[in-house]
């Protein structure tokens, strides 16, 4: 391994040593508070490392790893995200457990694994990665294990999660046995010079249901709500976002290499997925009266979205990253009211519990209201462009049937955001919650941090000319 | 062993994939459950080891991720047993069917 | 019939059979003494293939570790055949065709690729041993052995956290 390629994997690097930091700090019996401060600069220091190596890219580190502008995109998402999920952790852990701090290895550890995932070109880092990421996820939805219904998500998120990965593993088995590669562009370069099998058909079959899986497509969406309402709502947060990104990040790259859009029964296959998750997503968060388990359908139906800008190959590719931008701030803000909302006995997931926020905290319905426009794709937010971007390419394909299934559910969808919207303005309860001022400084940081999300919001929504430019000037490099 | 088909061998690595898949869906009890689980991952890694022997012999690409699925499984064995025994605690059963509290 | 073909149906025979009754023993402790008793089968498949490392490798991990900490807690939660939860026939029958059917679908599929099979062929005997695997797992393969061992750190940190008290 040259110099080169060592520098290029810096900002994983410090990721991982972030982790370390954290267990020494721990060893030192250093506050809560100096953890989190800490952490947040290793993650500071995680993007100037990114900035750092920006202009040495892209650099191959054969076999297994390729740092280029994709997987710096989608690194940048990923550790965008975290900076959010830490700070969302101090206010939710600090009065829940007694040992908050050894959750930040944890958190440090799941980001590394997304992370590998969105740099790996090979099985075998695919598969570490993806192991990296789930084994440090059952341990973060099961944290606050006095409560049965994290073990219980625990247990369900772990027997689905080995499952998936013994598919993950036979689909492998199978393209390796088929191509002789384990290496992405080889595969593809087999599969063009030979033809496909239907045994490497079978392959890469188990390896979309593990995928589906770990992005929670229909029907492979059974966890989904369980899990969302389980976790910790900052766990969930993560599991929204950066789980799903760099699962999306290293779907992304196969497929490219592959060149899994030029076969018919795959685009099929995905096209019907597609299609299920945006309807029975739609569908099932409609009668929802729990905010986790609505927010866990809306997912789905958001990755049916998202879906048809990956069907429509290389050109959706930056319309995909731009959605998976919008969406993740919008889920954080919205994770984020449900954070500080919740007690210490029990999160805020009940729809009744937000009946007339806006009369009781004016701030915190507002940031809501925008996170639940955005996702509904309202105009002046950042989910209409993000929409809007998505059926331009899915329209240039042709791909008719699946934007005007994008168009309709996106009707359905509406009704749900905004019979929350209008519960958050409706008449208070009674009794008013009291409010929480235990520590001063990091409520004001998060709500500083939530606000920045919204503004981040209505800019994007109203000027998303830039990041656009900025993303697809950042997909050239490969 | 050469004169062994190559058949044969997926033959056996599949069915126990699929003893494997049986055994999770019937069983009610998580450690049985996770132990049809590394049954499938045994029979995976007959495979990596087959086809690079059979196929790929100038390689060691099979033989490598067999060691890593068996590191891998490893780790993921500790934290399983960690979460059931934590069930174990609350419930005092490791039934499936006791973890269903969860409901619409 | 030379003696690794002997070798080789005995051991598959024995690993199917004591996979079986993986499955529907209802003892628990049985259970895993039936799974140990497939991976030691297993193993000395991975030793017919020249996987010599590998086969040491699972006896050690597998047989060694992992089936003697289920044990270990089975024993804590004192389970046995009588605590043993059953599923009702029809959920059985369910599991048998669902997992014959894909394992026909599987097996239907594997017999087309019969054409590769016939190929091989194998004259060195040492691609399984440690010094080869060292080599190659310390220059190409060191970036996953790194993160393997970062997976053990996760893995250490999450047990011990859910794990306590």
């Amino acid at each position: 391994m040259t110099n080169l390629q060592l520098l290029a994997l810096l900002p994983f690097m410090v990721l991982a040593t972030a982790a370390v930091v954290v267990i020494l700090l721990i060893a030192f019996k250093q506050s809560h508070t100096v953890i989190q401060v800490t952490g947040f600069f290793m993650m500071c220091a995680v993007v100037l490392a990114m900035w750092f190596v920006r202009d040495t890219l892209p650099r191959e580190v054969p076999p297994l790893l390729v740092v280029d502008g994709l997987a710096a995109l989608f690194t940048g998402l990923i550790i965008f995200s975290v900076l959010v999920v830490g700070l969302l952790s101090y206010i939710y852990f600090e009065e829940r457990e007694e040992n908050p701090k050894e959750y930040y290895i944890l958190l440090f550890l799941a980001t590394l694994g997304a992370a590998v995932l969105t740099i790996s070109r090979h099985f075998i880092s695919f598969f570490i990665g993806l192991e990296l990421l789930s084994v440090s996820l059952y341990a973060l939805i099961a944290y606050l294990r006095n409560r049965n219904n994290a073990i219980e998500a625990g247990v369900k998120y772990l027997m689905l999660a080995a499952l998936t990965s013994a598919f993950l593993l036979f689909g492998m088995a199978l393209i390796y046995m088929e191509t002789g590669s384990m290496e992405f562009t080889a595969i593809g370069n087999a599969i063009t010079k030979s033809g496909t099998s239907v045994l490497f058909l079978m392959g890469i079959g188990l390896i979309v249901v593990a995928i589906g899986f770990k992005l929670a497509l229909v029907p492979f969406h059974l966890w989904a709500a369980d899990v969302y309402q389980g976790a910790p709502a900052p766990v969930t947060a993560f599991i929204a976002t950066v789980s799903k990104i760099g699962v999306f990040a290293v779907f992304v790259r196969f497929a490219q290499a592959i060149h899994l859009h030029e076969n018919a029964l795959a685009v099929t296959v995905l096209t019907v997925i597609a299609i299920a998750c945006m309807i029975a997503g739609n569908v099932l968060a409609l009668m929802q009266q729990n905010i986790k388990r609505l927010l866990a359908y809306s997912s789905i139906a958001h990755f049916g979205y998202l879906l048809v800008a990956f069907l429509s190959g290389d050109a959706g590719v930056g319309a995909g990253v731009f959605y998976l931008l919008a969406y993740s701030i919008t889920l954080l803000s919205a994770f984020g009211i449900i954070t500080l909302l919740s007690t210490r006995r029990k999160d805020a997931d009940e729809l009744s519990g937000y009946r007339g926020l806006f009369w009781r905290n004016p701030l915190m319905a507002a940031i809501f209201t925008v996170a639940l426009l955005s996702l509904a794709g309202i105009p002046l937010t950042a989910g209409f462009p993000a929409k809007f971007f998505i059926l331009t390419v899915g329209v240039q394909q042709h791909m008719w049937l699946l934007a005007v299934v994008l168009v309709l559910t996106s009707v359905i969808g509406l009704y749900y955001y905004l019979r929350i919207i209008s519960t958050l303005f409706a008449s208070p309860p009674l009794s008013p919650a009291k409010e929480k001022s235990l520590h001063p400084l990091f409520y004001a940081a998060t709500y500083t941090s939530l606000v920045v999300l919204m503004f981040l919001l209505a800019w994007l929504g109203i000027f998303p000319g830039f990041i656009i430019d900025n993303v697809q000037e950042f997909l050239v490099i490969r | 062993m050469s004169s062994i088909p190559l058949t044969h061998i997926l033959f056996v690595s599949t069915a126990l994939f699929f003893i494997g898949v049986y055994g999770l869906f019937t069983r009610r009890n998580l450690i049985t459950m996770l132990m049809a689980i590394e049954l499938m991952l045994n029979s995976v890694n007959i495979n990596f080891v087959a086809f690079n022997k059979y196929l790929y012999p100038h390689t060691l690409n099979g033989v490598f991720f067999s060691l890593f699925i068996i590191t891998v499984a490893a780790a993921e064995a500790a934290v399983a047993i960690a979460i059931i025994i934590n069930l174990y605690r609350n419930h005092r059963s490791i039934d499936v069917e006791d973890a269903q509290e969860m409901k619409y | 019939m030379d003696i690794s073909q002997v070798l080789f149906y005995a051991l598959s025979a024995m690993a199917l059979g004591s996979a079986i009754m993986v499955v529907i023993s209802r003892n628990p402790v049985h259970s895993v003494l039936w799974l140990i008793i497939t991976f030691f089968a297993i193993s000395g498949h991975y030793i017919l293939m020249n996987a010599q490392f590998l086969g040491i490798v699972n006896l050690i991990v597998y047989a060694g570790a992992i089936m003697v900490l289920f044990l270990f807690v089975i024993m804590l939660m004192n389970l046995n055949a009588e605590t043993e939860p059953q599923k009702n026939k029809w959920l059985k029958l369910a599991g048998v065709v669902a997992g014959g059917c894909l394992l026909l679908v599987l097996v239907a599929a594997l017999k087309q690729a019969e054409v590769k099979g016939k190929v091989a062929m194998l004259e060195t005997g040492d691609i399984g041993l440690i010094r080869n695997l060292g080599k190659a797992l310390f220059t190409d393969f060191v970036v996953p052995f790194e993160i393997s061992s970062i997976l053990f750190l996760s893995a250490m940190v999450g047990a011990v956290v859910i794990g306590k008290k």
